[in-house]
């Protein structure tokens, strides 16, 4: 007799999803920098802002931050990235 | 946005099956519900309708779409919606009763708009269900209990009307609260196959008892809640903790069927937004969710709350700390060294789960310090790190006694950081006599505490290190002649309880992860029938 199990895992149907191209140059581009409000954070990002602006040519560098390092960004904070058409987004967070 | 008292204007439009609707606002009090399909607040907010179209007749409610047939038809049958829907199709009737975000719910009756809500809100909700029973010769009745895990309120989303011609919204995730989830599927396991080496990767390390059907049936039979019943979504994954899944761990940790009703509770009181359980799994922290179980049901389902409360002494704590765990890993995805990527760890990830000595404690249980009665059954959640001893043999009084525990409150975190954590300060039974016997309450200890329990600020002039950056914080206070800085923000960071045996001088405190909005909250949840 077979023993039959009931699968305690998480079976939800994940979408697979693809990543977005790869940019093949900082050049001229809008990039955004997501501070997730650890310590020291913002002097971390003010360093990849400079380095950005003066090595890279980045033409734009938009900054944002999470309420919390807690808990995911809320939409608020994904609308202002997207809403300012960066290319590609820096989240990061010193500590 | 139409107001209260203002003409509320009739309107025709179709049903999902081409059947028109003519809507005479003169008519009894009728909830027009303006939804999006992709709308998390929409879906969270017309279950709760259901049960009003169940109650008072589904021609009380008229949901109103703002998305095409084909969206709208699906949202219908898998929600499902139980009452008449129709498709604004060019949105005019938004236009018209321009609800400023949706889910937007107007009373109407007599031609008139009697009441308008914006998203999801509970109080509302259920003032509107009165008006409407009242309306139908009805006795008043609750659609939405505080305690059914959704929180008190919720913002909606833009109204459809009032978008911008871009692209559409893209339905996120979080179909959170649709009520029907899907069947397990089964595992046919041969016979040469043992069922304990197959299971060995099923949650924690230790060996768990294969979830036969036969195992999960008789724990469903414990509840009378639909298999396919989504209690929660577990973060960070947001799996589906549907009864039957909860069953069939609750088989793997060797809960007994009795122990449903507090299981279930308790997967919706950890996925309380206050207790953040995503950031309690994603820390590099050592938090794991403590569970405390309070009332009558501690006897009746043998919990232990006196000696070796935070060990391996009774099945009851064991299995229902292990089965909250099980299901946290397996469904919510945070599994040891791979999301939950805690630097240290925490052994309460095996089990974590005490009930406090209400016995031995000469003050209100934890629960009814909390507002509930002393004869409901509680369980209560804190983001805990392992308990630290505090062992005191000679202080002869309260204040001797306090004083023991407040050095050990000062280490909270770390030494120097003040403020944004709280502490559980769990009492013996030995410790509280001696505390009550100076004629303390409860909270005259905890003020004690609060009040004694500082950093001196010479320590902060040695170097830089964890709390020093946020001494603007803090609240200064003269504590035995020195100057310093108060560890908790307030009395009401340190929690108390009275759990452990009869002899012994032993406390313990529990410190927390970081706390408040921005953390983690203590949550209560009475344990329902289910």
């Amino acid at each position: 007799m077979p023993t039959i199990l009931v699968n305690p895992l998480d079976e939800t149907v994940r979408f697979q999803g693809t990543p977005a191209a790869r940019l093949d140059t900082l050049e001229g581009k809008t990039i955004g920098l997501l501070d997730i409000s650890k310590p020291g954070g913002g002097i971390f990002l003010d360093h990849i802002e400079r380095l950005l602006r003066e090595h890279h040519g980045v033409s734009q560098v938009v900054r944002v931050a999470k309420p919390t390092f807690t808990k995911p960004a809320p939409a608020s904070v994904i609308d202002q990235l997207i809403a300012a058409r960066c290319d590609a987004v820096i989240e990061a967070l010193a500590d | 946005m139409l107001q209260t008292g203002e003409q509320a204007p009739r309107f025709f439009l179709e049903h999902l099956n081409g059947e028109p609707l003519s809507f005479e606002s003169e008519r009894g009090p009728t909830l027009l519900v303006f939804f999006e399909t992709d709308c998390p607040t929409c879906r969270l907010t017309i279950p709760y309708l259901n049960k009003l179209a169940t109650q008072a007749g589904s021609s009380s409610i008229i949901g109103i779409s703002q998305d095409n047939k084909a969206a709208t038809r699906e949202l219908v049958e898998h929600l499902p919606i139980l009452f008449p829907v129709v498709l604004d199709r060019d949105l005019s009737v938004s236009s018209a009763y321009d609800p400023v975000a949706v889910p937007s719910l107007f009373l109407v009756a007599g031609g008139k708009v009697l009441a308008t809500e914006i998203g999801f809100d509970k109080a509302s909700l259920n003032k509107m269900a009165n008006i409407i029973c009242d309306a139908a010769g009805l006795a008043p009745i609750t659609i939405a209990s505080e305690f059914d895990g959704a929180p008190q309120s919720k913002p909606g989303c833009t109204s459809r009307h009032l978008e911008p011609a871009t692209d559409g919204e893209i339905a996120l995730a979080a179909n959170a609260y649709a009520r029907r989830g899907s069947r397990a599927s089964r595992i046919t396991l041969d016979d040469s196959v043992d069922p304990f080496e197959f299971c060995a990767s099923f949650g924690d390390p230790l060996p768990v008892i294969p979830p036969t059907v036969e195992r999960v049936e008789r724990m469903l039979s414990a509840t009378s809640l639909a298999p396919d019943e989504v209690v929660a979504l577990i973060p960070p994954n947001y799996g589906a903790a549907t009864v039957e899944k909860i069953a069939a761990n609750a088989v793997m940790a060797g809960c007994e069927p009795a122990m449903m009703r507090v299981l279930i509770t308790l997967i919706r009181a950890v996925c309380d937004e206050r207790f953040n359980i995503h950031g309690v799994q994603a820390t590099t922290h050592f938090a794991a969710p403590l569970v405390i179980v309070n009332g009558p049901l501690r006897r009746e389902l043998g919990f232990a709350s006196g000696s070796n409360v935070f060990s391996n002494v009774a099945r009851a704590n064991s299995t229902l700390g292990r089965a909250l765990q099980l299901i946290l890993t397996n469904l919510g995805g945070a599994r040891p060294g791979e999301i939950d990527m805690s630097t240290l760890g925490n052994s309460g990830k095996f089990s974590y789960c005490i009930a406090e000595n209400e016995e031995a404690n000469p003050w209100e249980p934890l629960h009814v310090e909390l507002g509930f009665q002393r004869s409901e059954s509680t369980v209560t959640l804190f983001a805990a790190e392992p308990p630290r001893g505090v062992s005191e043999h000679n202080a002869r009084d309260a204040r001797g006694v306090l004083k023991a525990i407040s050095r050990a409150l000062a280490t909270s975190w770390s030494y120097r950081l003040c403020a944004g954590i709280e502490a559980l300060v769990v009492l013996c039974p030995e410790h509280v006599k001696t505390i009550v016997r100076d004629g303390f309450t409860k909270q005259n200890a905890r003020d004690y505490l609060f009040d004694n329990t500082g950093i001196p600020i010479k320590h902060f002039e040695d170097g830089e290190g964890e709390g020093t950056q946020q001494v603007r914080l803090y609240k200064q206070a003269v504590i035995d002649g020195e100057q310093c800085y108060l560890k908790f923000q307030n009395p009401t960071a340190i929690k108390i309880v009275v759990a452990g045996g009869a002899a012994g001088k032993f406390s313990a405190v529990v410190s927390s992860w970081a706390a408040g909005p921005r953390g983690s909250q203590m949550v209560t949840y009475p344990i329902a029938e289910f």
